[in-house]
C-alpha cells in the first residue's frame, strides 16, 4: 500500500509539473491532443533542452546484438557554446569532439522534440506519430527517473522506452524497440556526474572533430551529376540540413529516428538487387537499380525498419 | 588503479567478469585516468590479436569493387558480333580480373556486373518505378515479374547475387555510417553517442 501510495504521489507530481510547464512550451499543442501526450511532450521538451544545455560527464554503455560498447561522454557549456566529447573505452579508443557548438543553434531534431511546427502537417507534432505513456521508472546510474514509453503509431519507425533523470531531464537510458516488442538496442549511463569540470583525457590515436552544417559529404566512388529527389517519406520526417541538387546525401529526422539516403550514379550496369545489414537499431539497406535507364546504387542508413528504408529507396527520382 | 580493480579489468577483458565486477569497473572508470588508459590499451591489444581491423580495408575494398566492376563492364560493352572463340574466352578474362581482388569481393563484383546487356524483363526499370509492397523482403527488391508465356526462360536469381549484395551493403554500411552519425548526433536526443555505432571512427 505504501509503495502504491508513493507511486500515486509521484504520478500526481509529474502531472502537476506538466500542467505548469506545458503552457510554457511553444509549439503545436492542439486542443485535441491527448492529455497524457501533453505530459510526455513537456518532458521531451525538457530532455531536449537539458541535453544541449547541462554540464555533465559519465560512462555510457551501448548494448546491441549481444555486444557491449563502453564510452565516456562529457558535455560542458560556457560562453554561449557547448563542448562535447566522446571517448571509446572499448574498441580502438577513438575520440570524437565538438568543440564549439552555439547554444542558439537548434537543429531540426530538437525543434521537433520541442514541439515546433517544422512541417505543414496540422497536428500534435511528434504526438501525431508516436503514442506516449509516462510512468515512474527504476533508478538508473543512481538517479531517480521517470519513464516514457514511446510507441509508434505507424510501421515506419521504431518504439522507445526512455528513462529521464527526474531532476535534470537528461536521458539516462533508452531502449529501441522493434517488431514484436524486441529490444534492438540499449544505451544507458553507468554513472553520471553533473559538473562543469572536464575529466582528464589521454591523447587518443584517432581524434575526430565532429562536423556541423558546413561539412563535406564523403566522396563516393560514383559521384552524382544530376539533381535528384525523394518522392516518399514517412509522415513527420523533416530534412536535417539543406542538402539538395546533386549532393550525394539527404538526411531526415522525426525527432527520435534519423535516416540518411546516399545515391551513387554508376557508370556500369548492375544486376538489380538489394542487401541488408542490421546492427542493433540501425538498418543499412543497399539497392542496385535503374532510374530512368541510369544505373544507380542507393543506400539508406538509419534507425528505421527495413521497409521504411526500402520504400524510401523506391521513391528516388531525377529532377527534371 | 588498485590491484583489485586491475584484476576486475583483467577478468572483464577475458570475458570472465561477473555483473558486480563489471559495475565496479564502470563506476570507477570515469574517475580513474589510469584505469581508463589501461582499459583502452587492453582493448586495442585485444583487437589487434583478434585481427579485427577489417574496417581499415573499407576504402580499398570499395576501390577494388569499383575497378572490378569497370573492367567487367568494359568486357560487357564489346561489340555484338564477337566471335565464338572470344565468347568462350570471356569467362577466363573475368577470372583474371577476379584473381586481382579478394575472393568474396570478386564474387560480388562479378555477380553485380551485367555481362552482356540482356535484361529481358527490364528489372531495373520496374524497380525504379514500382513501389514495393510493405512487409516483403526478397533479393529482387520485391518487384513483379512479367509472365513470358513460355517464349523466354524465366530469369533465375542466382544465390550469389544476394551474397554479392550483402557484401556491398556491408561495405556501404562501413563507408557511410560515420557521415550518418554526424547528422544523427545533431538531430537525435543522444548527443555524440550515435558515433558509437560507427564500425571504425575515422579522423
Amino acid at each position: 500500500m505504501t509503495s502504491l501510495s508513493s507511486v500515486s504521489k509521484k504520478l500526481f507530481s509529474y502531472l502537476l509539473w506538466a500542467v505548469f510547464s506545458v503552457s510554457t512550451v511553444a509549439g503545436v499543442k492542439a486542443a485535441s491532443c491527448p492529455d497524457d501526450d501533453a505530459v510526455a511532450l513537456s518532458w521531451l521538451d525538457k530532455m531536449s533542452r537539458s541535453l544541449r544545455q547541462a554540464n555533465y560527464h559519465g560512462v555510457v554503455t551501448l548494448q546491441r546484438d549481444g555486444d557491449m560498447q563502453v564510452m565516456q561522454v562529457s558535455h560542458i557549456v560556457g560562453d554561449g557554446s557547448s563542448l562535447e566529447r566522446l571517448v571509446e573505452l572499448t574498441g580502438r579508443g577513438a575520440q570524437v569532439e565538438r568543440l564549439s557548438h552555439p547554444l542558439d543553434c537548434i537543429h531540426p531534431g530538437d525543434r521537433l522534440l520541442r514541439g515546433e511546427a517544422l512541417l505543414s502537417e496540422k497536428s500534435c507534432g511528434i504526438a501525431t506519430h508516436y503514442r506516449f505513456a509516462v510512468t515512474p521508472g527504476e533508478r538508473v546510474a543512481g538517479r531517480e527517473v521517470i519513464r516514457i514509453v514511446i510507441e509508434p503509431r505507424d510501421m515506419y519507425r521504431f518504439g522507445y522506452v526512455v528513462d529521464l533523470d527526474e531532476e535534470t531531464g537528461i536521458m539516462l537510458k533508452t531502449q529501441t524497440i522493434g517488431h514484436g516488442h524486441k529490444i534492438l538496442e540499449t544505451m544507458q549511463f553507468a554513472n553520471i556526474v553533473y559538473s562543469d569540470n572536464l575529466p582528464e583525457f589521454s591523447p587518443a590515436d584517432v581524434i575526430h572533430k565532429a562536423q556541423h552544417l558546413d561539412h563535406q559529404s564523403a566522396s563516393t566512388p560514383y559521384p552524382v551529376t544530376r539533381a535528384w529527389s525523394i518522392g516518399w517519406l514517412p509522415l513527420g520526417f523533416a530534412a536535417t540540413d539543406p542538402s539538395t541538387g546533386t549532393s550525394e546525401r539527404r538526411t531526415y529526422t522525426d525527432g527520435f529516428a534519423v535516416f540518411s539516403v546516399f545515391l551513387e550514379e554508376l557508370n556500369v550496369e548492375v544486376r538489380a538487387g538489394e542487401g541488408l545489414v542490421k546492427r542493433g537499431g540501425t538498418t543499412s539497406y543497399t539497392r542496385g537499380m535503374r532510374i530512368d535507364e541510369q544505373p544507380v546504387l542507393v543506400t539508406v542508413i538509419g534507425e528505421v525498419p527495413v521497409n521504411t528504408a526500402r520504400m524510401v529507396a523506391d521513391s528516388l527520382d531525377w529532377l527534371p | 588503479m588498485n590491484e583489485g580493480m586491475g584484476e576486475s579489468l583483467s577478468a572483464l577483458m577475458d570475458d570472465e567478469a561477473n555483473e558486480l565486477e563489471l559495475e565496479r569497473v564502470l563506476a570507477q572508470v570515469s574517475q580513474d585516468p589510469e584505469l581508463r588508459r589501461s582499459w583502452i590499451r587492453y582493448n586495442v591489444a585485444q583487437q589487434a590479436v583478434q585481427g579485427s581491423q577489417i574496417a581499415c580495408l573499407d576504402w580499398d575494398i570499395s576501390e577494388r569493387v569499383k575497378s572490378s566492376l569497370e573492367v567487367l563492364s568494359a568486357t560487357a560493352r564489346e561489340p555484338a558480333g564477337i566471335g565464338f572463340r572470344q565468347r568462350m574466352l570471356r569467362p577466363f578474362v573475368s577470372l583474371a580480373v577476379a584473381a586481382s581482388v579478394a575472393a568474396t569481393v570478386v564474387i560480388g563484383g562479378q555477380q553485380l556486373a551485367l555481362i552482356g546487356s540482356d535484361d529481358p524483363y527490364d528489372y531495373g526499370r520496374s524497380l525504379a518505378t514500382n513501389a514495393s509492397p510493405v512487409g516483403m523482403l526478397n533479393s529482387l527488391g520485391a518487384t513483379t515479374v512479367q509472365a513470358s508465356y513460355g517464349m523466354q526462360a524465366m530469369p533465375i536469381l542466382e544465390p550469389a547475387t544476394s551474397k554479392a549484395y550483402q557484401e556491398l551493403a556491408l561495405q556501404r554500411h562501413r563507408k557511410y555510417m560515420q557521415e550518418h552519425a554526424e547528422q544523427a548526433a545533431l538531430n537525435a536526443p543522444q548527443g555524440l553517442i550515435p558515433f558509437a555505432r560507427v564500425p571504425q571512427i575515422q579522423e
